[in-house]
């Protein structure tokens, strides 16, 4: 019996929903962290559980490979650069000033209309249903599927990395001394 | 990994626009300019939850949603980088970077 429950587990009828849930928890508290914590390093270290928790919810789609770039690019590149930036504007967060602006309302106001009408449009639209299980080797096809049909789009994307980096050093250079 | 997915489609898409509101009201509320960044990648990353989820769910044999979601995540690498490079320089003239009393150019 304990072998036809395990049976049934690893089948994913209940482990599925299981992490399901627990990633969406992952992502959506730690970002309502991101928006509301009034102290800015805070907020960019919150941005990290939120980060790994997409990153789990690629491997939870099958995409392992996205995974990896999503830990090494965002968690490794992109939160470390913000907490340089924070690092090199404001010292430390001072809790005194004003974490927002007057339009708080507003922006709440906006925000619910968003998620009310992509809660419509989720709702009118029928989507397809559950699919096979994950194809073979979805790693190496991606790697294919980049270096080869699109490596277009690939190449002009590395281009367009090597430009907004020399940018950047260019625009962030400190001014000559006169 | 070949496991048959028991999840709908619907609760990524649910939890991808939870995702997307919430960084558009952290970009529509924050004042520092660094703030205001991180709810652009927190819009970023709802896009790439529903880029795998839709290649998941559509025809899994394609891989347009997965390439889609790397050239994304390189943009928002650039992204990051620029935005981050003016907000120094910003804070240099300025000395401050929230984004409402840098109103230099308000008529």
């Amino acid at each position: 019996m304990i072998a036809a429950l395990w049976k049934e587990f690893l089948a994913g009828t209940f482990w599925q929903p299981l992490s399901f849930v627990l990633l969406a928890l992952g992502v959506l508290l730690p970002a309502l962290a991101v928006v509301f914590s009034r102290n800015i390093v805070h907020a960019a270290l919150w941005l990290l559980p939120c980060l790994v928790s997409v990153a789990g919810l690629f491997v939870l789609l099958g995409a392992e490979a996205l995974a990896g770039i999503q830990i090494l690019i965002y968690c490794g590149g992109i939160v470390v650069l913000i907490l340089f930036a924070v690092m090199l504007t404001y010292g430390v967060g001072d809790p005194d000033i004003r974490a927002f602006n007057r339009q708080l309302w507003w922006g709440l106001l906006g925000a619910a209309a968003f998620a009310v009408v992509a809660g419509f449009a989720l709702t009118a639209q029928l989507w397809p249903g559950p699919p096979g299980p994950v194809p073979p080797d979805v790693t190496g096809r991606l790697a294919d599927a980049l270096l080869k049909q699109y490596v277009l789009a690939f190449e002009v994307s590395s281009v367009i990395l090597l430009v907004a980096m020399v940018g950047a050093l260019v625009v962030a250079r400190a001014e000559p001394k006169e | 990994m070949n496991w048959v997915t028991a999840v709908p489609l619907q609760a990524y898409l649910t939890l991808s626009a939870a995702l997307f509101a919430i960084g558009l009201l952290g970009v529509l509320v924050r004042r520092n300019a660094i703030a205001v960044l991180l709810g652009v990648e927190l819009m970023l990353n709802a896009a790439n939850i529903n880029f795998v989820a839709f290649w998941r769910y559509g025809s899994s044999a394609n891989m347009e949603g997965q390439v889609f979601a790397v050239i994304v995540m390189t943009l928002a690498a650039a992204e990051a980088a620029i935005a981050l490079a003016i907000i120094l320089n910003v804070y240099r003239r300025f000395k401050t970077v929230n984004v409402d009393q840098i109103n230099l150019m308000k008529g």
